[in-house]
């Protein structure tokens, strides 16, 4: 639970951080930090030094974008940090869809994204994935969830 | 409502399908009007009484039946046509002629010493004065009597147009409520008529697109219980549920052979989503198509020698026939627009299916060959057919706003009805005859 020692600024005035944390030793003029612990802490830093956890697809395709493959390179290099981390990919179908070839739509971008970050060196074994269908609506997406 | 209804012998019992098909003149769009005078007892006393009563609610029943369908147009039944239990079997043919009746039902109710029912059911050609089918059932308490007044619907429906009956056939479809990003759905199974609905699944996981086994004892359905969509079976008689398969590959799609005995679904392997089939009772799949692109929605032909499915391997969605060990595969849909969820009508001669165009989602048919297709429906978020027993009808999802709700389509023409739920429904599916 190290990680949960990210947003304790006590830790760092301590001057007790060890080389294991990997967060930079940042001036201590910040507003003070919300005081996440464990998987909620990771999602926050995953969150901001990604960018965003989602990537976006045209209309009735799978097909990752050059700005959908930015945000996945800064996602893997994230989780290459982060080896103890893992992730579930959640790809969604379109509303507009029918039923079932929303959820394999859904099915498809989450594997082109899983496949896209193991591409980019991020051990398949961080990574699973599922598909909502159009059970949430929304744009044509997948999303990038840490599970533990 | 289980094993209640047991067919007893009256005697002959011959449907005369020839006289049936007179009666019915196959091409003329005009109904055919049949009269259902108040259902008799022979019983006397408080007896008589009681099941007069129930005589007379079977009777509205059986016309609010009939009134449903597009093939026939029944009077409404009056008290004063009451009739003797003699006549059930003599009726007086002249009085229904001057009705301008064409068809006649009678029949009547008998308690029996051990507390059931006898339930009997006469179908007659009011101008031929011919008897052109019957039937008995003995039914226990409570509401059972209702299916033995479908039974008798569908005797009717049966001897007069020829086709089967939808009568006592159930659905299942998922119970929607909650907002659009947080949708509660649960699995639901009704009555075809709306009666006797209840839920099977609590609402606390998604749960897709049910589909009844043909006998109507079990469901397959896709459920998001393991974190992610898998096939699961639930047992209706004791709601036990399981994966269909081992292992947590996404799964989906569901549809149940002819005989029941297998499941023909669609499973991802890495981006691709490919058609198999397992024995309904699980087991190792056998994969029956291999083409990259996404193989979904398959639906197997009524004597289980094809199946008919989506593919978007030639870039769009369209309709492929194959048979059902995977070989031969054919697209059949060339209309120029993209066609998704077919479902393969009992009487073979069919495929409904989703069109999709820019312009949304509408209910077509087609015939298997691919020729003769046609749009029932407007749209603009109608999707999801599946088949009444009879071949006649379909039932669909229609979106609206943020919900969805089932509608009922005839294949004459007429505007779809909406069917009465306590909640928005979607995926409905309806099952063929329980017995």
């Amino acid at each position: 639970m190290r990680k949960a020692l990210f947003f304790l600024p006590l830790a760092l005035l301590a001057g007790t951080a060890s080389a294991q944390f990997r967060v930079p030793l940042l001036a201590p003029r910040q507003p003070p930090a919300p005081v996440l612990t464990g998987i909620d802490a990771l999602r926050a830093d995953f969150q901001a030094k990604s960018g965003t956890d989602t990537v976006y697809f045209g209309a009735d395709n799978a097909q990752l974008g050059p700005p959908a493959r930015a945000v996945l390179h800064a996602q893997a290099l994230w989780l290459l940090q982060h080896p103890e981390v893992v992730v579930r990919i959640e790809g969604h179908g379109e509303v507009a869809d029918t039923r079932d070839h929303a959820l394999a739509m859904g099915a498809k971008r989450a594997e082109e994204v899983r496949t896209a970050l193991v591409l980019m060196g991020v051990p398949a074994a961080q990574l699973t994935t599922m598909s909502w269908g159009k059970e949430r609506p929304g744009a044509p997406r997948a999303v990038t969830v840490l599970v533990r | 409502m289980t094993q209640l209804v047991v067919r007893i012998s009256l005697g002959i019992a011959g449907l005369l399908l020839s006289a049936a098909a007179s009666a019915a003149q196959p091409g003329t769009p005009a109904a055919t009007v049949i009269a259902i005078p108040p259902i008799t007892t022979p019983d006397t006393g408080v007896k008589g009484n009681e099941m007069l009563g129930l005589g007379w609610q079977a009777t509205q029943l059986i016309a609010a039946d009939l009134r449903q369908t597009s093939e026939m147009m029944p009077l409404p039944p009056n008290r004063k046509d009451y009739y003797s239990y003699p006549e059930v079997t003599a009726p007086t043919f002249s009085k229904w002629r001057a009705a301008g009746a064409k068809a006649l039902v009678t029949g009547f109710v008998q308690s029996r010493s051990d507390g059931r029912l006898t339930f009997g059911c006469y179908v007659y050609d009011v101008e031929k004065g011919r008897e052109l089918g019957r039937k008995g059932f003995i039914v226990g308490g409570g509401d059972d009597w209702r299916r033995a007044a479908h039974k008798c619907s569908g005797l009717a429906y049966t001897a007069i147009t020829g086709a089967p009956s939808m009568f006592d056939t159930r659905i299942t479809y998922v119970a929607e409520s909650g907002s659009p990003d947080a949708r509660v759905k649960r699995i639901a199974v009704m009555d075809s008529d709306g009666y006797n609905h209840s839920y099977l699944t609590a609402g606390d996981t998604i749960v897709l697109t049910p589909r009844m086994s043909p006998k109507g004892g079990r469901l397959a359905y896709v459920g998001f219980t393991g974190g992610k969509p898998e096939v699961r079976i639930v047992d209706l008689a004791s709601s036990q549920q399981r994966p269909l398969l081992d292992g947590d590959s996404i799964s989906f799609a569901p549809r149940y052979s002819p005989d029941g005995t297998r499941i023909v679904f669609s499973m991802m392997l890495g981006a691709n989503s490919d058609i198999y089939v397992a024995p309904a009772t699980g087991g190792i799949p056998q994969r029956l198509t291999t083409s990259p692109g996404i193989d979904t929605d398959p639906s197997f032909s009524p004597d289980g020698s094809k199946i008919v499915f989506e593919s978007d391997r030639g870039g769009s969605q369209q309709l492929y026939v194959m048979n059902s060990d995977g070989s031969n595969q054919r697209r059949i849909s060339f209309g120029g627009a993209w066609y998704a969820s077919p479902d393969w009508s009992p009487d073979g001669e069919w495929i409904a299916f989703t069109q999709r165009t820019t312009a949304g989602r509408r209910i077509g048919i087609i015939k298997p060959d691919g020729t003769d297709e046609k749009i029932l429906t407007s749209g603009p978020a109608d999707e999801g057919p599946s088949w009444a027993a009879s071949s006649r009808e379909l039932i669909f999802q229609r979106g609206a706003g943020n919900g969805s709700a089932l509608f009922r389509l005839s294949l004459d023409g007429s505007e779809p009805r909406q069917m009465s739920i306590p909640q928005g429904g979607s995926d409905p599916d309806w099952s063929g005859l329980m017995d």
